[in-house]
């Protein structure tokens, strides 16, 4: 009776066919879907065909380079989206800080022209408010993306847990149904798979499978996300070295949150925001402080050098945002800080910030400019003060410093922020030089001739200065740009690597279809062809 | 290699966001008609831009300087032919009172004639621009910069600074000139002047009359040292001079004085005339260092023209003085027209500067334009070759997914 046996194999094995294909068709285009094959072999002693399984067609190989591509994509489209923000905001030439400067000098040539002509005194005043005002709101557009940056981490934080959670989650139900089956449902590995390839596009991330059929995630310093059933969770929090900056903190076993180096996160979203403000906002903000401050010290100079028309010394024209010094929480000893410009050294003034370091041994602080890394070693004056970068730095007391301190200087972050002019009587600015008088020009003159003086950083007039930041922001852009291209094309590559092994195609299930059912067929004839050799022999009279 | 389904609509999708993305990135450029829209379509094009502005604004804020320079000083040039027409008639003046038969009470009818302009220049010289600030203060441009004080006198009371603006990148140019360099530096080409008063001021009392001096020997030793001749008179009444150095040190020893005679000192020869009296004296110095201002002139003639001339001594201090201020009107006015022909030529200067700035703005524009502005032929021509490649992406796509085996079962 094997005919009817082998026959009933086939049409077993032919409706599992039918099911796999049907289940192919139906999820081409569930997202992290692997299509699946049917997995036959004969059974021993010509007995018929046996169904072993089905198999999902999956290449860990090339999930793994997909999912570092997607990372790397999704950390530069982040970056592009973020620093675009800033590319358009320089786009208008017009109602840029250029033109406005610009106007600044335009109102002192006028002053220069009538010097006790209240409308030229007054036009001086305009711009300045106007000049001031665009240099604050430029500063705040820049702290807004800053402060939103930190919302975004937060939230990345929350999903990149969420995400892990999950994936922590499907470990242990895997585990178990192939201890208890030898093998786990295809569904549970898809959905893993696919949660993998999310928290990739997030963060970038190592994995690595145990026997058990876990997935191991890891940071690229190799601290677990992941562990089997067990999840470690991310946070954000103020950092060591500056309070006023979000980073990111890693919950270990013994509950304690660590403050994670931002260089551990180069990919996903996650990096890319990192990136962004580590390489342009950070920059791009300082960079526009040290304008402020140049502009703010050079003109402050020449107006007190003068006279007014009231016959008084000329004060300040503008205030500008102090440097800032920050302890950092991790400090044993207890001095403190304080940082002030050095109008002296104006010239030294920098776009960087900088880590200071107390060496007892040597007694020396290292000082070393955070974008550069170039190092300087100093020690206190008499007054307990370093100079370097154009700012002067007071230790309260030098007794209360421990080895290994350290501190970070900001020099010009929140320059612009506090960027304005202070005077508001026209009789006030100082167009005279000491020798006095209502025709005297002379120090609007002075005034006029510092608009082509290379007072920013020593090397740069304040348009050149505000032309460089522009190239720079352009620059930037541009490369993301280009290598976004460039990365968003390989992992459209990968994707089709992917794709063709792992895809569906409508025409080949349709194909099979096909072919399922004369498969079908023929293994009914099987039965009907031993129905009808029965009958014959059943029929022998 | 095998495609997946999935595969065949993402590369469509790909082609045609492509396709529309550079379709739209194209269409926005020749909308703005600018190149470069942001500075990451071209960060070195954008910052030279940046730069080539601030040079294009440089140039016309210079260029507004020159308007407000011109300004000044065609008003001074106007001011100045006015006070030059003053001086002129002031010297026609003197020529006719110096007419021998004129009677006190013609001289006094001279006088009111020389009152008159003598006004009118103080009131060029406290000339005003349209805000109300004078001219010649120097930097005092508040107050009027000459007032008659108690005694009648004009005074000078703005500074010695002129206002200078930048009118090009490398050019400082002053823009007017302080009351006495116009009105109170009359240098007479350095030529010499003889005056007949005394060393405390008062006039002599003899009636000595000077015709020159005239230079006679340019390489004597002595010749460009002031000098005077002072006059002794005995009992009786023979009359001697000494030439003294300005310090009353004796130059050359007394010498018997005769009317008529002419008097040789330093290259310089003085023909004096008429009767001197014991303690006369007659200064022999450069003109700019005897009296350089325009308003004593004024003043010293109209008080020697009032004067009634009843005296051989008010006879002779009358010919001396009116003589002397034709000299110091000459003068004046030469320092004037040569005040007049600086101005001019300030505002020569101006109009080259305009004509080179005008020319820059040219070329700056062109830079700018060159650096960021759009080419119209080629955008226009990407433009309809990315429409072709829009519609054929969007055609494969049609034909694509018409192509199924399901359609055909």
């Amino acid at each position: 009776m094997s005919i009817f046996s082998i026959g009933l194999s086939g049409l077993n094995a032919a409706s599992a066919a039918f099911n796999t294909a049907s289940n192919n068709i139906s999820n081409v285009y569930t997202p992290g879907y692997n299509r699946q094959v049917l997995d036959l072999a004969e059974l021993p002693a010509a007995q018929g065909v046996d169904v072993q399984g089905v198999q999902r067609q999956f290449d860990s190989y090339i999930a793994q380079q997909l999912n570092s591509a997607n990372s790397k994509s999704s950390a530069l489209d982040t970056y592009q989206t973020q620093v675009s923000q800033i590319d358009n905001l320089l786009a208008d030439q017009d109602s840029g800080l250029a033109p406005l400067m610009q106007k600044f000098f335009s109102s002192v040539s006028d002053l220069a022209s009538s010097p006790s002509d209240p409308a030229a005194r007054q036009g001086v005043i305009g711009t300045a408010d106007t000049l001031s005002a665009q240099f604050r709101s430029f500063d705040s557009y820049l702290s807004d993306m800053a402060s939103g940056l930190d919302g975004q981490l937060q939230d990345e934080v929350t999903q990149i847990n969420n995400t892990a959670k999950q994936i922590a989650g499907l470990n242990t139900q895997i585990a178990l149904a192939k201890a208890k089956q030898g093998q786990a449902p295809n569904s549970l590995l898809d959905q893993r798979d696919q949660l993998v390839a999310d928290l990739s596009k997030r963060v970038n991330v190592r994995v690595s499978q145990q026997d058990s059929g876990s997935y191991n995630i890891s940071f690229g310093n190799g601290q677990p996300l992941v562990s089997g059933g067990k999840q470690f969770d991310l946070a954000t929090m103020p950092s060591a070295a500056d309070p006023t900056r979000t980073s990111i903190g890693y919950r270990d076993a013994a509950g304690n949150l660590v403050e994670m180096q931002d260089s551990t996160f180069s990919g996903g979203t996650l990096g890319g925001l990192l990136t962004f403000r580590d390489e342009t906002l950070n920059p791009t903000r300082n960079k526009l402080g040290q304008l402020a401050v140049s502009f703010a010290e050079g003109i402050n100079a020449v107006h007190s050098a003068g006279v007014d028309l009231n016959g008084d010394a000329g004060g300040d024209m503008f205030a500008i945002g102090q440097p800032k010094v920050y302890a950092n929480s991790r400090n044993t000893g207890t001095a403190t800080l304080a940082v002030a410009f050095d109008p002296a050294n104006a010239s030294q003034l920098t776009a960087g910030d900088y880590d200071v370091r107390y060496d007892a041994a040597s007694g020396n602080f290292k000082i070393t400019r955070i974008d550069t890394g170039e190092n300087t070693t100093a020690t206190l004056d008499a007054s307990n003060q370093l100079s370097f970068g154009g700012v002067k730095v007071t230790v309260d007391d030098p007794t209360k410093l421990v080895d290994g301190d350290r501190f970070q200087v900001q020099p010009t972050r929140i320059a612009a922020a506090g960027f304005q002019n202070i005077i508001g009587d026209p009789a006030k600015i100082a167009a005279a030089d000491t020798s006095g008088g209502s025709g005297n020009n002379k120090n609007a003159l002075a005034l006029e001739n510092l608009q082509t003086q290379s007072l920013v950083g020593g090397t740069a007039s304040f348009n050149q200065a505000y032309a460089s930041l522009v190239g720079d922001v352009g620059n930037r852009t541009n490369i993301v740009q280009v290598n976004l291209k460039a990365q968003q094309s390989l992992s459209d590559q990968l994707t089709d690597v992917q794709q063709s092994q792992s895809g569906v195609n409508l025409d080949e299930e349709a194909a099979n279809l096909i072919r399922y059912q004369q498969y079908y067929q023929a293994n009914a004839k099987v039965i009907q062809t031993g129905s009808t050799i029965l009958d014959a022999i059943l029929g022998l009279r | 290699m095998r495609i997946s389904t999935q595969t065949l609509y993402a590369q469509s999708m790909r082609s045609m966001n492509q396709q529309q993305a550079d379709l739209s990135h194209v269409g926005q450029q020749i909308a703005s008609g600018q190149r470069v829209m942001r500075p990451s379509d071209d960060p070195q094009a954008a910052s030279r831009a940046v730069q080539v502005s601030q040079a294009q604004a440089i140039t016309s804020q210079y260029t507004d300087s020159r308007v407000s320079a011109r300004n000044a000083l065609s008003m001074e040039e106007s001011v100045l032919n006015s006070v030059g027409d003053a001086v002129t008639s002031a010297k026609t003046l003197m020529l006719e009172a110096a007419n021998g038969t004129l009677t006190d009470a013609d001289r006094a009818s001279i006088a009111s004639q020389l009152q008159g302009i003598y006004q009118t220049v103080i009131g060029q010289a406290n000339s005003t621009d349209g805000n109300g600030r004078y001219l010649f203060g120097g930097y005092q441009d508040k107050s009027a910069p000459f007032v008659t004080d108690a005694s009648g006198n004009v005074q000078y009371v703005g500074d010695t600074n002129t206002r200078q603006q930048q009118i090009d990148a490398s050019r400082l140019m002053s823009v007017d000139d302080n009351g006495v360099s116009v009105f109170q530096s009359a240098q007479g080409a350095s030529g010499f002047m003889a005056v007949a008063v005394k060393s405390d001021g008062t006039a002599n009392a003899g009636s000595v009359t000077i015709k020159g001096p005239e230079v006679v020997d340019t390489s004597d030793p002595a010749y460009g040292t002031p000098f005077k001749i002072a006059f002794a008179v005995d009992a009786s009444g023979s009359a001697t001079y000494t030439i003294e150095d300005t310090t009353g040190a004796v130059l050359q020893p007394p010498q018997a004085y005769t009317s008529g005679q002419p008097v040789t000192y330093g290259g310089q020869s003085l023909t004096l005339t008429g009767t001197p009296a014991d303690g006369d004296e007659i200064k022999v110095d450069q003109a700019k260092n005897l009296n350089p201002d325009l308003f004593k002139t004024f003043e010293k003639a109209l008080a020697i023209l009032k004067q009634p001339v009843d005296t051989p001594a008010k006879q002779a201090a009358l010919q001396n003085t009116l003589g002397n201020a034709m000299t110091e009107f000459d003068n004046s006015l030469d320092n004037v027209l040569m005040v007049r022909a600086s101005v001019g030529s300030r505002l020569n200067e101006l109009d080259v500067v305009d004509k080179v700035a005008s020319n820059r703005q040219l070329n700056y524009a062109q830079t700018k334009s060159d650096l960021v502005d759009l080419d119209y032929n080629t955008a226009i021509s990407e433009y309809s070759l990315r429409s072709v490649g829009l519609q054929a992406a969007q055609k494969a796509f049609v034909s694509m997914k018409q192509m199924n085996l399901f359609d055909l079962l």
